[in-house]
């Protein structure tokens, strides 16, 4: 079989498509059973969006390290695949956080923006992120892009608990946090379990848009395998073939 | 074979000739740093209260992001064959890193200082508190030049290499802007800017760390 004759597997899998599907719907009916709250009132389900896309922000981040950390130990670039397809799904993430955020300042604080710690890192761990796919754009040579990228995304995750932190460390405008803290969560319990259910839906979420994306990568590897290796003859432009002299 | 520090002054030395020869830091992007000064009051506004505030600050945007282009200009400008060369002079690659980072640390260096210059005297900043700016100046200096090299090496020669590493060393440089600034701020406030020396040291501390892990597995990247 020659390279122009290679053919490459289309995905089938549906369930990741219903999985994202189903947990989405599950945190939409949640965040609208729930009551409203006391001071807030409606607003306040942004943050059965608002914080577990912060919490899969997070989470996408330090998978994103431990893949990359992989990849540079075992020089496999399935690692690579999972650390570039967890940080697209971070940053989309990320951008939700804080796109979200920003609808609940305006009413709340009275505007859209504000110079706190909080938002200010998280912004800038988006504009990293944002670096680190643009770094994997710059090269087609799979192999070189997968250690590159390797470095930053093994560097880059140092953001993650400076914005988690940020809140503790410096007095922000931003709530401190409400779940990951060491001190008992003060929430209504009807609250508190909608949240709970958002968070693991968006998790079981990721799970799936993982598996999607991971699939989506290795198919684009494989094409860009195949274009750099086409047209290229097996013994390269050094090897001709030999001048028979007639009669020989 | 010679020492890691003479591999480091020897790199340090090729870089310096060769911005003597282009002569990009002093006739390029000084004259583009004064220029923003200079450009910065005509767009906010002339009113020289306002300016004496805003200085520094500007002082300090200026110099991180005009600053970023000095510490990547040698290496985003090498050729695959004189990164090759580099890859097989036997070179320690930790030593190559710190040789270039030394190189933008002096320019940089010398670019603040001129910066500064223009900046007091453009936008009339009072000097109260000026004992720390050697120490500021040395610390973001070594940080960016740290940062720079780190990031030039990751993105290397690929497409788009010469937007992209701004895109990378800008929003990795916030805590050098945030100390500097904070810094010579504390001191005129009356109060300890150890806290914010503290952070910028520990800042240079984590890429010189991350630096010399990185380049070796950069190195053999080509």
């Amino acid at each position: 079989m020659t390279p122009r004759e290679q053919t490459i597997e289309r995905p089938t899998s549906v369930w990741p498509w219903i999985t994202m599907g189903v947990a989405g719907t599950v945190t939409f009916i949640a965040s609208m059973a729930v009551g409203p709250d006391a001071v807030q009132g409606q607003l306040s389900r942004i943050m059965y969006v608002h914080v577990p896309a912060a919490w899969l922000a997070y989470l996408a981040f330090f998978v994103t390290m431990a893949a990359s950390a992989m990849y540079l130990w075992r020089k496999d670039l399935a690692w690579d695949r999972r650390a570039a397809s967890s940080a697209e799904i971070g940053v989309v993430f990320t951008g939700l956080a804080i796109g979200l955020g920003m609808i609940w300042a305006k009413p709340t604080w009275g505007v859209w923006w504000t110079w706190d710690a909080r938002l200010t890192l998280t912004a800038i761990m988006f504009f990293v992120y944002l670096g680190y796919l643009a770094l994997r754009r710059t090269t087609t040579d799979l192999n070189a892009r997968a250690k590159r990228s390797a470095i930053l995304g093994v560097l880059a995750v140092v953001q993650v608990p400076l914005v988690h932190f940020s809140v503790v460390w410096w007095r922000t405008l931003h709530q401190p946090p409400t779940l990951l803290k060491p001190e008992p969560i003060d929430m209504d319990t009807s609250m508190l379990v909608t949240l709970g259910i958002a968070v693991v839906s968006f998790t079981v979420m990721y799970v799936a848009m993982m598996f999607k994306r991971i699939e989506l990568a290795r198919l684009e590897d494989e094409i860009t395998e195949m274009q750099q290796t086409a047209d290229v003859p097996i013994a390269g432009e050094a090897v001709t073939a030999p001048a028979l002299e007639r009669g020989a | 074979m010679i020492g890691f520090g003479s591999q480091a002054a020897l790199i340090a030395r090729r870089d310096i000739l060769r911005e003597r020869r282009s002569g990009e830091v002093l006739w390029v992007t000084l004259p583009f740093g004064a220029i923003a000064l200079l450009l910065v009051p005509l767009a906010v506004g002339t009113d020289a209260p306002m300016l004496r505030q805003i200085g520094p600050g500007i002082f300090w945007v200026v110099v991180m992001l005009f600053g970023v282009f000095i510490s990547i200009r040698q290496t985003s400008s090498e050729t695959d064959a004189q990164r090759d060369q580099l890859a097989l002079s036997g070179l320690d690659p930790a030593a190559v890193y710190f040789g270039r980072a030394l190189a933008s640390f002096l320019f940089l260096l010398g670019f603040q200082l001129v910066l500064g210059f223009v900046t007091v005297v453009l936008y009339d900043i009072s000097l109260e508190g000026w004992l720390i700016l050697p120490l500021t100046f040395v610390i973001v200096a070594a940080g960016l030049s740290l940062l720079g090299t780190l990031a030039a090496g990751i993105v290397a020669t690929g497409q788009n290499a010469a937007a992209l590493v701004p895109l990378l060393v800008a929003p990795l440089s916030i805590p050098l802007l945030i100390g500097a600034t904070q810094a010579l701020e504390a001191l005129q406030l009356g109060r300890s800017s150890l806290t914010w020396v503290l952070m910028m040291i520990v800042t240079v501390i984590v890429l010189a760390i991350a630096g010399v892990l990185s380049a070796q597995p950069l190195q053999e990247t080509r």
